[in-house]
């Protein structure tokens, strides 16, 4: 998956991926894997098709207006999703002024370019965890949550978690 | 630099049927979950969600069924919060949703 998103973001149609040697992957999916020959020596590489979704979302602690997003805790693969997909639209925990980007620029995981839209949304990440704003999973929530998708009422879910916000 | 700062149902909007989407954070933690259950309540469908561990956020979109495809390592929420319910609903059974693994 990781290199399937580094060919969305470098803008090559695939690339080869080390590693998937053995797996049924590659027969399952020929839609998403192939095998071919390295036009160099003529080893047989396994490929992996470009993914370059139309909108990365990222929920993010720290942004500014123009989406220069700030992330605190574990980065997980979100910078490169921003950088895969065609726009990012960002959630944040707050807004903070751009002078906090410019203290300290290399903490911008996101830089503004890559975003077309930002929405101030603390608790963004709940009833699941956003580090350090909130460091346990709200139980109460998700086992409504677990109860709605088995009830197939997700939306009455969103309508009690959403209650208040804009 | 322009401001882009907007409401959640103005960014919402942006999302279109049939979009593939990249859905950040990894299983119970740092989801656009809010943002997911705003996609929720619209009519949308024919997404398609990927990440290389999605979770609760790619799940909700997979239990309303706005989702039908799956571009994933992982699919799931971990620890205490388990397998991924809406994926499962989707993909298992009667369910029509793909998966597509990319490990």
């Amino acid at each position: 998956m990781i290199n399937a998103f580094r060919a969305g973001a470098y803008g090559v149609p695939f690339l080869p991926v080390g590693g998937m040697w053995g797996s049924d992957l590659v027969d399952i999916r020929p839609e998403f894997f192939q095998v071919m020959k390295s036009p160099f020596d003529g080893e047989e590489v396994v490929v992996v098709k470009a993914l370059v979704p139309d909108y990365a979302i990222i929920h993010v602690q720290e942004a500014d207006i123009y989406g220069n997003a700030r992330i605190l805790g574990p980065s997980y693969q979100d910078a490169l999703l921003a950088r895969a997909a065609k726009k990012t639209i960002i959630t944040t925990e707050r807004i903070v002024g751009t002078y906090r980007m410019q203290e300290e620029p290399k903490l911008t995981s996101i830089p503004h370019f890559l975003v077309e839209a930002v929405v101030e949304l603390p608790g963004g990440a709940k009833p699941g965890i956003c580090f350090p704003e909130y460091v346990k999973v709200d139980w109460d929530d998700h086992k409504a949550y677990q109860k709605a998708v088995k009830a197939g009422d997700v939306k009455a879910f969103a309508d009690k978690m959403l209650e208040g916000r804009a | 630099m322009r401001n882009k700062l907007m409401p959640l149902s103005k960014a919402a909007d942006l999302i279109k049927d049939g979009m593939l989407l990249a859905v950040g954070g990894n299983a119970m933690h740092r989801n656009p979950t809010l943002f997911s259950l705003e996609l929720a309540r619209k009519p949308l469908k024919d997404l398609k969600v990927s990440g290389a561990a999605p979770g609760i956020a790619a799940d909700i979109l997979m239990a309303t069924g706005q989702a039908d495809t799956a571009y994933f390592g992982f699919f799931g929420l971990e620890n205490e919060a388990g397998l991924a319910p809406g994926m499962r609903k989707a993909m298992e059974g009667e369910g029509k949703a793909r998966a597509v693994e990319g490990s």
